[in-house]
């Protein structure tokens, strides 16, 4: 078994071309990848980061914006513990799609769910979507907001580290099955796991 | 040698005047001692300077001896210098020696080095001049040649010729027309009829190629297609025989979609009537590439064959767009995905013909995942290890903007959604169905729900697409959970409907006026739906580490995308095992604490503070344990086989806590004597070997508590509580053992107060 204590699923949904893979690879390798195209299916990430000396594992699942892959994405959005709603702060149609968003995460997501609103690219100087419009629309539906540039790496490492945290606290209050209970659980004294490594690697 | 020398000279002087000069110090040092000490007139101060005077002059003293005795030491040093002189002399002269014999050999070198670089100059003028005198004959040669084997239609030894010709360096051709200044105008004119031979050679085999292709004469067409890189027209080659390759594909498909057209409704085939077009066309595809790239490779090298692969998939694209649409069109999937996304979707007919679409949606895209499998391998295989990445990177770019692969890509979003809709209406169908066969410890649902789940995941994966794999994965962890464990939840949530009634359950089964075979009915329901939750767990399992082995991977990422998708069922099985506890508690609360506490209490009613008479009649009749024993077999065997073993062995722990702590319940209600005790020992004993042996696994320690208050009870004195209280792992606190043995009359209050434990 690996060194950690809390495995967490994060899903990143929102138009195509708002910066959503920018901002995994970002945080998962430190980079602005120049040219990259748009993401087909999903990209699938890990990282893992430490929080008040503990492992946290994060599994980021980095979804394609673009329509046709909807039914493969919706498929994450189930067993998500959060989802991150990005749009792109220099681009009023991708702030516009926003509740479209939000009915997809009512119909397909966990209502435990953590849902955190980022505004992405704030680096550009043509933006079109104020910050307080952002902020009182993440209010008004009960999510977290934050405004990051994934280009200066503004705000990200924030961004996956605040989550993590948040998925952390939760967890430890037990409003979350824990997964690495579930992992080896222990049922009436038999213990049932599911190796999926047992091939390969 | 000798200014050292002078230097060291020097050196003793300088010392010898310093003590020198010390020394005349030191005399008018002694002049002064004619001051006498006794002289009156002398002062206080007098005295002082004097006394000073007198410490300077030994201070003085002490540092000449120092210096002189260094004065030999350094006279030694000197004389190991002089010694070690005349061999720097030698050293010197060899140094020089040495630089003499090395620069010569040098001067020597670079004369030689020189001598050959003008050799090697002189010997590659020569070697060009050769080549000049070569291709001045091969010109001749080649003219003389091209025309004759040109008339006499020979374009394989005309071309060989034209290839020759333009082998050579066409500046340094001129320029040798120049130099042989008797002979220019032959050198010219050669060259000049043949840059037309050239030239009319092109405009001929272009024709020709053109009339064989007219023709349908493949032979004539591979023929001149060969000869096209022989005078340098590569890239028009490749060009005008993809052409030719992109109309003998098209021709094919057209019949294959004019067949298709013409299949009746009840053809065997007419239900994969578009996946098998897909197949011809991209068969007919890979074959050609497959025939004609040794072709392409041998005459043209390699790295050409991406051109020609592009220009076939531009056909590909045409080609599949047409089947495709049809299929969209006849196959009504825009119809059936919107109005399943919509929550509309009534099914309609029959669900084989549903499950036939999905077989052909996933043998469609399956098909398409192996060409561009075949595309990439065949590209790779064409280009040189260098180039590769850059070349693959070409392909790709090409496969990204290509209308096929959005269209695919559709096709499969389309097919997830039926897929995931057959998936739930199945799961839901087979647990609205669920029965319980005879001799069977599940219900019909558990093995029905994983065939389909089973069907469904094994569909996508032939598909050869890791994110549709992964996602019908994703979607079977929601139906497993929401539907299966959902219902099984349910049914544990209600409870073991017992027969035996207690008021509140009388009084319920009056209101949902329940007869006696629904109440059978219903336990053996609830049973088999506790018993699907084990299964269910270990189908789970295995699935997941089936499919880790079984769905193939082709790189790291998809891997782990794949074992990030099974980590999911685990989370199933987490929902199963709650499900599970859920009802071995209820089973518990319902089949065995209510039935088990008379049976228990009837104990209180057996005194064990017994005489010697007593204690061998109730030795001989067994009052209690013989019958408790019964009873508890009844519970053990009306479960044994009706329960799966993980389930059964639950249960006989439950039944062995209960005992362990109802038993105690009512032993701290009663007294014991000596006899008593020994009696209840024994009881004890009886009732953990008995369950013991009710399974596999071991039972003793669930009994632990119970034994050691027999054991403590059954003490012959109190003292020996000191000799056994450090052999055991006590599961009784100090306290709690005192309370029991104050059961015993015979143990005075006192003592029992006063124990140290
Ligand atoms: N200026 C600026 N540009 C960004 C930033 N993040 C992403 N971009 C650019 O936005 C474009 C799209 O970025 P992606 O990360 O591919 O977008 P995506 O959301 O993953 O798109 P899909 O995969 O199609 O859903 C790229 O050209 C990036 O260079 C940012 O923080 N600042
Ligand atoms: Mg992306």
């Amino acid at each position: 078994m690996e060194d950690y204590k809390f495995l967490f699923k994060v899903v990143l949904v929102g138009n195509a071309g708002v910066g959503k893979t920018c901002l995994v690879r970002r945080f998962t390798q430190g980079l602005f990848p120049p040219g990259q195209g748009a993401t087909i299916g999903v990209d699938f990430m890990i990282k893992t980061v430490e929080i008040e000396n503990e492992k946290v594992k994060l599994q980021i699942w980095d979804t394609a914006g673009q329509e046709r892959f909807r039914s493969i994405t919706h498929s994450y959005y189930r067993s998500a513990h959060a989802l991150i709603l990005v749009y792109d702060i220099s681009c009023q149609p991708t702030f516009d799609c926003l509740p479209d968003w939000l009915k997809e995460i009512e119909e397909y997501a966990s209502s435990k769910v953590l849902r955190v609103l980022v505004g992405n690219k704030i680096d550009r100087d043509d933006r079109e979507i104020p910050t307080h419009v952002g902020e009182d629309f993440a209010q008004r539906h009960n999510m977290y907001y934050l405004e990051t540039s994934a280009k200066e790496s503004d705000n990200v490492e924030n961004l996956f580290v605040k989550i993590a945290t948040e998925l952390m606290e939760q967890a430890k209050s037990k409003e979350l099955p824990r997964y690495d209970e579930i992992n080896s659980q222990n049922i009436n004294r038999r213990t049932t796991s599911i190796d999926v490594t047992c091939c390969g690697n | 040698m000798e200014s050292s020398q002078i230097a060291d000279f020097n050196f003793s002087n300088q010392l010898k005047f310093n003590i020198q000069d010390l020394t005349s110090q030191e005399d008018s040092g002694e002049s002064s001692d004619e001051f006498s000490p006794e002289n009156e007139f002398l002062t206080e101060e007098h005295r002082k300077l004097y006394s000073q005077l007198t410490q300077k002059e030994n201070e003085v003293e002490n540092e000449l001896e120092k210096l002189l005795s260094r004065h030999c030491h350094l006279e030694t040093k000197i004389r190991g210098i002089t010694k070690v002189l005349p061999n720097l002399e030698i050293i010197h002269s060899d140094a020089k020696q040495l630089y003499e014999m090395i620069s010569f050999a040098s001067t020597l070198a670079e004369n030689v080095s020189h001598k050959v670089r003008k050799l090697d100059i002189a010997r590659s003028r020569v070697s060009e001049c050769q080549q000049r005198v070569h291709d001045l004959l091969d010109l001749q040669l080649c003219c003389d040649g091209v025309q004759t084997s040109m008339n006499s239609g020979d374009f394989e030894k005309a071309a060989a010729h034209i290839h020759r010709y333009l082998a050579m360096d066409q500046n340094l051709l001129e320029k040798t027309a120049d130099d042989v200044h008797q002979d220019s105008k032959s050198v010219n004119n050669s060259i000049s009829l043949l840059k037309e031979a050239a030239v009319k050679l092109q405009e001929i085999l272009t024709s020709k190629f053109n009339d064989a292709v007219a023709k349908q004469d493949s032979n004539s067409v591979e023929r001149f297609f060969k000869l096209f890189p022989l005078l340098g027209m590569h890239d028009y080659g490749i060009e005008k025989f993809s052409d030719y390759l992109v109309d003998k594909v098209e021709t094919s498909s057209r019949k294959h979609m004019k067949t298709a057209s013409e299949t009746s409704l009840t053809d065997k085939r007419a239900a994969v009537l578009y996946s098998d077009l897909l197949t011809h066309l991209f068969e007919d595809i890979a074959r050609t590439i497959e025939t004609h790239q040794p072709l392409v490779e041998t005459y043209y090298g390699p790295g050409r064959l991406l051109k020609l692969v592009c220009r076939l998939q531009d056909e590909c694209d045409r080609a599949s767009q047409a089947v495709l649409s049809e299929m969209w069109r006849s196959r009504g999937l825009e119809k059936l995905t919107s109005s399943i996304k919509s929550g509309t979707h009534k099914s309609r007919g029959d669900p084989k013909e549903f499950d036939q679409l999905l077989g052909e949606l996933a043998t469609a895209h399956s098909r398409y995942s192996l060409y561009l499998h075949f595309l990439r391998r065949k590209i790779s295989m064409d280009t040189e290890e260098e180039k590769q990445p850059t070349v693959l990177a070409a392909l790709e770019e090409k496969l990204k903007s290509c209308v096929l692969c959005r269209t695919m890509e559709e096709l499969l979003s389309a097919y997830l959604i039926l897929e995931h809709h057959y998936m739930e209406e199945s799961v839901r169908k087979a647990i609205a169905m669920d029965t319980i066969e005879s001799g069977s410890q599940c219900s019909s649902m558990i093995d029905d729900v994983f065939f389909i789940v089973k069907k469904s995941i094994r569909r996508a994966s032939s598909t050869g697409s890791i994110d549709g794999v992964c996602a019908v994965i994703n979607n079977a962890c929601g139906v497993l959970e929401n539907e299966m464990c959902t219902k099984l939840n349910a049914t544990l949530k209600q409870g073991y409907p017992t027969g035996y009634l207690d008021l509140a359950q009388a009084y319920s089964m009056i209101h949902a006026r329940l007869q006696p075979s629904d109440t059978e009915q219903a336990k053996s329901l609830f049973i088999a739906h506790l018993n699907n939750t084990e299964i269910g767990s270990e189908y789970v399992t295995t699935l997941a580490s089936g499919l880790a082995q079984e769905v193939q991977c082709p790189t790291q990422t998809d891997r782990s995308k794949l074992e990030g998708c099974l980590s999911g069922l685990s989370s199933v099985c987490a929902a199963m095992g709650m499900a599970q506890d859920l009802g071995l508690q209820q089973l518990a609360n319902a089949a065995i604490k209510p039935r088990l506490a008379p049976w228990i209490d009837s104990f209180l009613a057996l005194s064990h503070n017994l005489t010697e008479e007593e204690f061998s009649s109730y030795e001989a009749n067994e009052p209690f344990v013989r019958s408790l024993i019964a009873n508890i077999d009844g519970i053990v065997s009306e479960f044994r086989s009706s329960l799966t073993s993980g389930n059964f062995e639950s249960l006989v722990t439950f039944l062995a806590d209960e005992v362990n702590s109802q038993m105690e319940r009512v032993i701290m209600k009663m007294e014991f004597n000596r006899l008593g005790g020994l009696a209840l020992e024994r009881e004890v004993r009886a009732l953990t070997g008995y369950l013991n042996s009710t399974t596999s696994m071991s039972i003793r320690e669930r009994l632990a508590r119970l034994g050691q208050v027999a054991k403590l009870l059954n003490m012959e004195k109190i003292n020996e509580i000191s000799d056994i209280w450090t052999r055991f792992n006590w599961r009784l606190a100090p306290g709690e053992v005192k309370k029991v043995l104050k059961l015993r009359v015979d143990f005075p209050k006192e003592e029992i107060m006063k124990l140290k434990l």
